[in-house]
């Protein structure tokens, strides 16, 4: 995935944030925050098609604050006010849309009626041109990497399909879910409302057709966030779109992340173990973490001796070592402390 | 290495498997992002939830310093696997997707094509000025959607959304507005009637696990609320403030007339009746007024300012629900941002508890046999199920009068934990933590209510 977007390196990562939140809806993008920054942000959307599990989730990827900051510093990163570059369409735009939708599913429907269903392809999907680009070459890069996954593990490529094939979601074959539900749908529409609707209208002959929700709005021809990027974290506070650091608690958190990650760590999120960040060694997909880490307001923020029992407790029971980091706001310095049981007796 | 699990039968969506398998000897390192992305591929094939991979324990400093080359291959594949599955698109076929239309004013999406399941636990119906095609307007019933439902279902490819827009439409067939994404529904929908991301999540996770989810306070008159809770606990009526009055100048009346002696609090009871027992002897101990019916003595905060509000209503899957009116919930959960919301205070949390209804106290565990199998399950009614009634006002003040009506079991005795921990009051808050969602329960324990003695 790395070598994919070698000429796009430099473009800086577009967050959309909206509510003070920064999302990431664009899986290039996601991969480069990964891989290039080491930055692993929450996936936080149901996923296509495994719709009702939280194990694994999909787009959007949710950056915790301190890793938009880091980010926007390191000038690898703009923000995107999201509301307000969604701009409302021209006539011409949504027409040109409307087209490309019917002309889509017309390929489809031709399609299907040559094929036999099963062996139809989604081919000519209600994507722009620039997003069915980019999926080709997304298609030929899998296809390479699977062949190289295959020739890596000294398998026989055949005992997979091909990769064209592998093109997500054959229209004959809707996911289980969706067949049960389709099969328990209530067909009764509140409204005489056919008419309004042209894809109902196919729909209610034999053959059905797939209808594809977009997710990323950059492919919309009416998208527009030139006019309201900000490249500094001041400029878009200026603009009210982003407040993060506020405080001085924020501006410690800020501060402790940016250290530890300078260091070559990957930090998670540590709620769950006590902490604010879990401290990687490496990816978090293949290494288990060392730390819990703690941020201290100041070097000298008055500890309790329950604190220390509990961390040191907590820590040898997830194994790991409990890290006390205090910011010194004045210096812009992180010192370290790490807790561990002793371990006699 | 894993050959069997790239096989397209293995079965999926069984949350019950998913946990076991997490579950396994490394429960404790069971940490975000601690899966194994190279099992879940081709998107487009039917995808498969697998084991999770063994990790490391830290990069092995290779020839080029770093990770090893066998480490840095593994984790290529591991994140190509991921970024792969993360590109599955939202596709639905036409016979099986919905259609609706948002209005930002409204903060609604009006729903125009109703397909599959989710519409019998999700929406409402709202009357609306509606425009007919002659011009004049009438008041129409239509069902829509919370931003929450609009977004979930948007974001599993369930619904196509539009954004309600001025434009003239009529020439383009089947367009009811500007195609929304599923981007546009994050940035646009939330933030409406109360909404927040950390809402959505919590609401988005209990949706895929299958429960159903609808608000506690109703955002308007046309949504239907949940039966009123089984066991209304009133705020405290007219009636009870003078009791509350009175109890509170008997106390002081007791101690100037009974004089109270803290250093000999037998006397009165001695005097009366003996102390025939233990037991007797701890029930006229107790002089202090305990239980969850005494008053915090604290003032009051404003409780309009707490973030610690129910928010939503939870029924299990398994509930018969009926939409227009939705039974009592067998949750409730409060929702807040772990970032902002320090601990609950104990007015907070008793202010919450003020407001849920009383649950029957869990029936004792059952105890297990030596060789593993468990014992018969023995309905224990009475114990449980009755426990001493809350002291009144005059036996409060002459506890010496009132026979003993302690839940003391004959025989056998239950064993009370599960009641103590759990109390009659039960309340869950999701914490949310920029993404990361923790369960906690907090709960009423009725130890006042069970005398160990």
């Amino acid at each position: 995935m790395s070598s994919s977007t070698r000429d796009d390196d430099e473009r800086p990562i577009p967050l959309r944030v909206a509510n003070q939140k920064a999302y990431v809806w664009d899986v290039e993008d996601v991969a480069r925050i990964r891989s290039k920054y080491r930055l692993c942000g929450i996936l936080a959307g149901t996923l296509p098609h495994l719709s009702q599990q939280n194990v694994f989730l999909g787009i959007p990827l949710v950056l915790l604050p301190e890793e938009v900051v880091l980010l926007v510093e390191q000038g690898a990163a703009i923000l995107i006010d999201d509301p307000a570059a969604h701009k409302p369409p021209s006539p011409a735009q949504i027409a040109q849309w409307h087209a490309e939708q019917t002309e889509s599913m017309k390929t489809q429907l031709a399609g299907i009626e040559s094929k036999n269903a099963k062996e139809s392809q989604g081919g000519g999907r209600a994507l722009s041109e620039e997003a069915q680009r980019k999926r080709k070459e997304r298609e030929e890069r899998k296809r390479a990497a699977k062949a190289a996954k295959a020739l890596a593990e000294g398998e026989e490529a055949s005992v997979f399909t091909p990769a064209s094939e592998a093109a997500p979601a054959p229209v004959a074959s809707p996911s289980k879910t969706e067949e049960r539900e389709s099969s328990a749908a209530t067909p009764s529409n509140t409204k005489e409302s056919s008419s309004f609707f042209p894809f109902q209208q196919t729909s209610s002959s034999a053959t059905p057709h797939t209808i594809v929700v977009p997710a990323p709005s950059s492919s919309l021809p009416w998208y527009d966030p030139s006019s309201c990027s900000y490249s500094t974290i001041d400029a878009a506070r200026a603009a009210g779109v982003w407040s993060y650091p506020a405080t001085l608690e924020e501006r410690a958190r800020c501060g402790v992340f940016k250290s530890l990650w300078e260091q070559g760590y990957f930090m998670g999120i540590g709620i769950k173990f006590g902490g604010e960040y879990l401290v990687y060694p490496g990816d978090p997909l293949r290494y288990h973490s060392h730390f819990t880490a703690t941020v201290l307001e100041a070097p000298t923020t008055t500890l309790r001796p329950m604190e220390i029992v509990a961390h040191g407790r907590l820590g040898t029971a997830t194994k790991k070592a409990h890290l006390l980091c205090g910011w010194d706001d004045d210096k812009k310095e992180v010192s370290y402390l790490s807790i561990e049981w002793a371990g006699f007796g | 290495m894993d050959e069997s699990l790239e096989l397209p039968n293995v079965h999926l969506q069984k949350p019950a498997d998913i946990v076991a398998a997490e579950d396994d000897e490394q429960a404790s390192d069971d940490e975000d992002g601690g899966l194994d992305w190279t099992k879940l591929l081709p998107a487009a094939l039917r995808p498969v939830i697998p084991k999770r991979g063994e990790k490391e324990y830290e990069p092995r400093t290779g020839t080029a310093g770093g990770e090893s080359g066998l480490q840095v291959h593994v984790l290529e594949r591991s994140r190509a696997a991921m970024f792969e599955t993360l590109k599955a698109t939202r596709t639905t076929s036409s016979k099986a997707i919905s259609y609706g239309i948002w209005h930002p004013h409204l903060a609604r999406a009006e729903v125009t094509v109703m397909k599959g399941i989710h519409f019998s636990s999700m929406g409402h119906s709202a009357p609306r000025q509606v425009l007919d095609s002659d011009g004049t307007e009438k008041l129409q019933k239509r069902l829509e959607l919370l931003p929450e439902e609009a977004i979930y279902l948007i974001e599993r490819g369930s619904m196509f959304c539009w954004k309600e827009s001025n434009l003239d439409l009529q020439q383009l067939e089947g367009v009811d507005g500007v195609p929304m994404t599923v981007q546009q529904a994050y940035s646009e929908m939330i933030g409406t009637e109360d909404l927040t991301l950390e809402k959505f999540q919590v609401f988005a996770y209990l949706k895929r696990l299958g429960y159903v989810v609808t608000r506690t306070r109703p955002p308007n008159e046309h949504y239907p609320t949940a039966t009123p809770l089984s066991v209304a606990v009133s705020s405290p009526s007219v009636l009870d403030r003078v009791r509350r009055l009175f109890g509170g100048l008997a106390s002081g009346l007791r101690r100037v007339f009974a004089r109270f002696d803290w250093w000999h609090p037998l006397n009165t009871s001695t005097c009366f009746l003996g102390i025939r027992n233990y037991g007797s002897l701890f029930r006229s101990l107790r002089f202090i007024p305990t239980g969850h019916s005494v008053p915090l003595n604290r003032e009051e905060t404003n409780q309009k300012d707490s973030p610690y509000q129910i928010f939503y209503n939870l029924y299990k899957p398994s509930t018969p629900f009926k939409k227009s009116t939705p039974p009592a919930p067998d949750f409730q959960i409060v929702v807040i941002n772990a970032r902002t919301t320090p601990m609950p205070t104990l007015q907070e949390l008793t202010n919450l508890f003020d407001i849920l209804p009383e649950q029957p106290l869990p029936l004792p565990r059952q105890k297990r046999l030596a060789n593993g199998s468990q014992v018969e399950a023995k309905p224990v009614p009475s114990a449980p199920a009755a426990p001493l009634p809350s002291t009144g006002f005059c036996q409060r003040l002459f506890p010496w009068a009132f026979p003993t009506t302690a839940p003391v079991t004959q025989g056998r005795r239950v064993n009370p934990f599960m009641a103590l921990k759990n109390g009659k009051k039960m309340i869950v808050i999701a914490v949310v933590d920029a993404g990361n969602i923790g369960f906690f329960k907090f709960s009423e324990g009725a130890f006042s209510e069970w005398p160990m003695a």
